[in-house]
């Protein structure tokens, strides 16, 4: 019966579709865990410059460097962060919809856009925001020297003035099942004042503005790097929840169709048992 | 006194534990400057250059792009962007990342602020490839 071979086609197509999503829930849990360990590495790093930036910043003269003075806002600069593939479920639906409510605050027309990641340049460029800037298709080979790079191009344009203040908006890789939406007021930069405040004296060489000057920098670069892991992290947690969902609705659909095919396949061999019995039927009436 | 101190290697990317040494050196924006133990406490910003480290008669260096150095009398912590051991240095990138840079230079198109960034990565690679070279002689 074709009805039953249709059905025998589509529950081997399922299952072919239920290997691919198995296979990318496995893949990405595989990149999660590198990147968690990418994490995991760089927070000494992090932790010892913003300790070291928070007991040095009260004592400087915020207006000596471009990078800390405070100036009056105008014009904002949004670093977005997305992914460059889509099935991760709603993982850069909220991004971009945080973004843009963020970017409405202080106007469409006095926000320009820089995107990293594929998906958030697309749905800003189509929408006719002013995206200066993309980084897209670098995600799978993410390495330091992406956040130089994009730290450096950044705060280029943050000192020729171009913005008065720098947001960026990304997912925070909170646990495996959930990510957190975080607006990060990037640059001028601020560093929240602790309570405990380091007292040893230390000898600068050759100067503590010039400690300063060269920490700062180095201190934006591995904001950016958590950034690109948090939001790689993210990105590779949200897509192995949407894989799992993926593979256990597989399931059940190849459950549903198997139940349906046993029961054509039960109606198929009642109706043949009819027609031999009517036939026979027929036949022994005929010889009487 | 003690006659070593405790030193950890701080990158973004590892953490590397040297534990007891007796004798560091590295390389501030003013030049070399040499680490016993007992120093006075101190903050040193570090410029690209080599890393040299001393214990119980054993040499190694190692290749940093900068960064700064946090001195205590037993403890010495050094947070730089980058450190390679000299044998673990990849000459052929270096060499690669020096032709790189060469070759922007030459191209003579590009502004001021560009040219400063081929510079830095051409020092960065030259730095790289005369450390190599400790871990050959």
């Amino acid at each position: 019966m074709a009805n039953l071979k249709h059905i025998r086609t589509r529950i081997a197509s399922i299952k072919n579709i239920q290997q691919v999503t198995k296979a990318m829930k496995m893949v990405a849990a595989a990149k999660l865990r590198r990147s968690q360990s990418n994490m995991e590495q760089a927070r000494p790093y992090a932790r010892r410059i913003n300790g070291v930036l928070k007991n040095l910043l009260p004592n400087i003269d915020r207006s000596l460097h471009p990078l800390l003075a405070v100036r009056g806002f105008k014009k904002t600069g949004f670093v977005i962060f997305t992914s460059d593939k889509g099935q991760c479920g709603s993982f850069n639906t909220n991004v971009i919809k945080f973004a843009e409510k963020a970017i409405h605050e202080v106007g469409k027309e006095n926000a320009e856009l820089i995107c990293i990641g594929k998906k958030g340049r697309d749905y800003f460029t189509k929408r006719d925001y002013e995206v200066v800037e993309s980084h897209t298709e670098f995600w799978n080979e993410l390495n330091f020297g992406h956040a130089v790079e994009f730290t450096a191009s950044i705060t280029r344009r943050y000192l020729v003035g171009e913005y008065d203040q720098i947001v960026v908006i990304f997912n925070e890789f909170k646990n495996v099942a959930s990510q957190r939406l975080v607006k990060f007021n990037y640059l001028p930069l601020v560093v929240e004042e602790d309570e405990e405040v380091d007292t040893t004296e230390y000898l600068f060489e050759p100067s503590k503005e010039a400690v300063v000057h060269s920490l700062v920098p180095r201190h934006l670069t591995v904001q950016m790097w958590r950034f690109l892991l948090e939001s790689w992290a993210a990105n590779m947690a949200a897509q192995m929840t949407a894989m799992d969902n993926a593979t256990t609705n597989a399931g059940e659909l190849i459950g549903r169709l198997e139940l349906e095919y046993n029961k054509a396949r039960q109606a198929a061999i009642t109706n043949e048992i009819l027609e031999i019995v009517s036939g026979a039927e027929a036949l022994m009436e005929s010889s009487k | 006194m003690a006659n070593s101190f405790h030193l950890e290697i701080i990158t973004p990317t590892r953490v590397f534990d040297e534990g007891q040494v007796t004798y560091l050196r590295a390389p501030s924006t003013n030049g070399l400057f040499g680490v016993l133990p007992g120093h006075v406490d101190a903050m040193i910003a570090l410029d690209v250059g080599e890393i040299k480290i001393e214990r119980s008669g054993m040499v190694k260096y190692m290749a940093t792009s900068g960064g700064y150095a946090e001195i205590r009398a037993d403890h010495v912590q050094l947070l730089v962007e980058t450190a390679e051991a000299a044998e673990a240095i990849d000459v052929q990138r270096a060499q690669a990342a020096l032709e790189r840079a060469k070759q922007h230079l030459a191209d003579k198109t590009s502004e001021l602020e560009a040219e400063q960034q081929d510079l830095d990565a051409m020092e960065r690679a030259l730095n790289r490839m005369r450390i190599a070279e400790r871990s050959k002689s």
